[in-house]
């Protein structure tokens, strides 16, 4: 198996980050949860994970954070070779249309969720993002039909016919 | 690249293998017979291993023989017998003493040029002479004055032999295959025809699983199992999301879809590889089995076996639901470079069916959709790059150890140190068709029917198995039991595929693939005694 695939949530409320994380329990043994409570906290994770050779699918990420604000950093990060592939989405009940625009525009965000959500909404937003990182940047889809969306990894699989008979 | 325990210990044996018949010398071996040990121990340690990609190992194999074994290689290049005329001298025959080989031969050239042992007798008369003695030693003869010289026993292929085989027949019979198989997913003829095949099955839970593992079958004949298990995969997960959570259908659904395509690939030579491998080294021994002949042969088998794995999977897991619906939507294209595709498709499989009537060979058959595809622009060169090349390779490699093994006389060497009269014809057949099930379990199929098969060949050839023993139906014992392996998930692809879906554990299908692997066994035996010795 390649090298892992990590989720990075980035929440300044304990609570928030605490519900966001156990939502997020299910995807954890394919693919890691990393935390961070601030923008730059969140690239320092970024970076450590980076040295050791994992990658970034998906950064869940809130809007308004202490410091730097979350649509600001996901344009950073957009603009970031290693980071651009990772798949954003922004949880967030306070982002305004301007800043939402920019996200879209300049972040090239996936998807926006708005608080509060649910875990069933939660869940297919997660395993479709993830889904379409792992059709964009993986050979091998194998590893993850189990927890993701595994009729639209078999299609891919069946489209590549990169896996033969041996 | 980084090695686990594993493949580095494999990587460590295969080379030791390599060098081994470099250092000793194995009596009753010849030079190249040597060579050739070396690369054969150093594919079957890195086949079983994997320390490098198997079709790589193939590529490998290919390149050592070029090099230790053909006329053309820096061995073998401007290598010449050493020579002497026999004299007597006064009322014995004295020659250099390494003429005489381990074995007391003294080989000579006859008027043909052909090598000829004759048993000797020696008496050593100095450091470096002999006396020999011999009832078919005459005054004038030319004889070899070095008994292991590299070219005694062994006629270097040239080079175009090995590298040959990515091109022999074979080869070009699955590269059809393959052009089918990929113009097919490009326009979705795979899926449409799975929906048309599946409609007439009904709801009932059972005729639809019986259903979809003979589609399945039918398909994988075709294309590779693989393929066939990523569409079906793309049919069942949205049936198998819609039955209720604790009914076991799920796991017996998902389980057929693998075990469905991994029989279906018996039943036409181009179904799975392990046939290309016995279809091919069959041909190097002049014995040339014809699409429809192999049909007849493995079709019997397919059917049996897919009825009773079918009957398995709904023992063990019973439908709790009563009716399914099936969304059978879906139309086929119509576009014209589509509909030349099926035409395509029918007429190729036609034509190979039919060899029997017409007698045109289907490897000269299988050129047909090559051209015709990509004439009509069917398929461009994307597809052309998307084919699987390295199974071709894969095989070619097999065929190529295969062509070694065979003239360098190192297959016949290896059986003859077993002695194989103590076993009748049926128990030899019998352990074939356990080496091959066990083995494929754990390695590749087409790896198992590539390291079994010359063993058969030379059993043949050398007569050592008895008279009673036939090379044709041992050949397909080995073949298709390399097929019937499906119980762990590195079995085959197609079983990965299954489990990586999560629908099913490794248990339920270690339970039902045991089950499948012995009956499988149990038929394999019943048609090599019964049926295909009538045909």
């Amino acid at each position: 198996m390649s090298s892992s695939i990590h989720i990075l949530v980035v929440e300044d409320e304990p609570e928030v980050l605490d519900a966001l994380i156990r939502d997020l329990e299910v995807f954890e043994e394919v693919f890691p949860v990393e935390a961070a409570s601030t923008a730059e906290e969140a690239r320092r994770v970024i970076d450590s994970m980076l040295d050791e050779g994992a990658k970034i699918g998906l950064i869940l990420c809130d809007h308004v954070l202490p410091g730097e604000n979350g649509v600001h950093l996901l344009i950073s990060l957009q603009e970031n070779p290693d980071t651009k592939a990772a798949r954003k989405v922004l949880v967030t009940g306070q982002a305004g249309l301007e800043d939402t625009v920019k996200a879209v525009n300049d972040a090239d965000l996936n998807h926006y969720i708005e608080k509060p959500w649910t875990e069933e909404e939660l869940h297919s937003v997660i395993v479709n993002q993830l889904t379409s990182y792992v059709i964009e940047n993986e050979k091998s889809v194998l590893p993850y039909m189990q927890v993701l969306d595994s009729e639209r990894l078999a299609e891919v699989m069946h489209q590549r016919g990169n896996v033969s008979d041996y | 690249m980084k090695l686990t325990k594993l493949q580095f210990t494999g990587l460590v044996l295969g080379i030791s293998g390599f060098l081994l018949p470099l250092v000793v010398v194995f009596s009753g071996l010849s030079f190249a017979g040597h060579m050739a040990l070396g690369i054969f121990l150093l594919a079957a340690m890195f086949w079983m291993f994997e320390p490098i990609p198997i079709y790589s190992t193939s590529i490998l194999i290919i390149l050592l023989e070029v090099i230790l074994l053909s006329v053309e290689g820096p061995v073998f290049m401007n290598a010449e017998l050493p020579t002497e005329t026999l004299n007597r001298a006064s009322k014995h025959f004295v020659i250099p003493a390494e003429a005489v080989s381990s074995q007391q031969l003294l080989y000579s050239i006859d008027s043909e040029g052909e090598l000829v042992g004759n048993k000797v007798d020696v008496t050593p008369i100095s450091k470096n002479r002999v006396q020999v003695e011999g009832a078919s030693l005459t005054e004038g003869m030319t004889i070899v004055a070095d008994a292991q010289h590299r070219l005694v026993q062994y006629q270097p292929n040239t080079y175009a032999d090995y590298l040959g085989t990515l091109a022999s027949p074979i080869i070009i019979l699955f590269l059809g295959g393959f052009v089918l198989a990929e113009a097919s997913v490009k326009y979705d003829l795979d899926r449409n025809l799975t929906r048309l095949l599946l409609g007439p099955f009904g709801s009932t839970p059972k005729f639809i699983v019986l259903g979809l593992m003979l589609v399945t079958a039918v398909l994988s004949a075709f294309m590779s199992n693989t393929a066939t298990t990523a569409m079906m995969m793309t049919v069942i997960l949205p049936i198998i999301a819609r039955i209720d959570q604790g009914d076991a259908l799920k796991v017996g659904i998902a389980l057929s879809i693998p075990f469905a395509a991994n029989i279906g690939g018996i039943a036409t030579p181009i179904g799975t590889p392990p046939n290309a491998v016995v279809i091919g080294a069959l041909s190097q021994q002049g014995m040339i089995i014809e699409f429809g002949q192999w049909m007849l042969y493995a079709v019997p088998v397919v059917l049996v076996m897919l009825v009773v794995a079918w009957a398995t999977i709904m023992g063990l897991y019973p439908a709790k639901t009563e009716r399914l619906k099936l969304d059978l939507s879906g139309s086929f294209n119509t576009t014209l470079r589509a509909k030349i595709l099926y035409g395509v498709f029918a007429f190729t499989v036609l034509a190979w069916i039919t060899e029997g009537i017409h007698g045109i060979n289907s490897s000269i058959i299988a050129l047909v959709p090559v051209a015709a595809l990509t004439f009509f622009g069917v398929i461009d060169k994307d597809e052309i790059r998307n084919l699987p090349w390295e199974v071709l390779w894969l095989v070619a490699g097999g065929l190529a150890l295969g062509i070694a093994l065979d003239r360098t006389g190192l297959a016949q060497w290896l059986i003859s140190s077993i002695e194989w009269g103590a076993l009748s014809r049926i128990w030899l057949l019998l352990v074939f068709a356990v080496v091959a099930v066990a083995m494929s379990n754990f390695l590749s199929n087409t790896v198992t029917a590539t390291l079994l098969i010359p063993l058969a060949i030379s059993m043949a050839s050398s007569g050592i198995a008895g008279s009673g023993f036939n090379l044709l139906i041992t050949s397909l014992v080995i073949g298709i039991s390399a097929s019937l392996a499906m119980v762990l998930p590195i079995s085959t692809p197609p079983n990965a595929i299954a489990i990586s879906t999560g629908m099913i554990q490794t248990k339920d299908m270690a339970k039902a693939g045991v089950l499948i692997g012995v009956v499988g066994l149990v038929m394999v035996m019943i048609y090599s005694i019964f049926f295909w010795p009538f045909i």
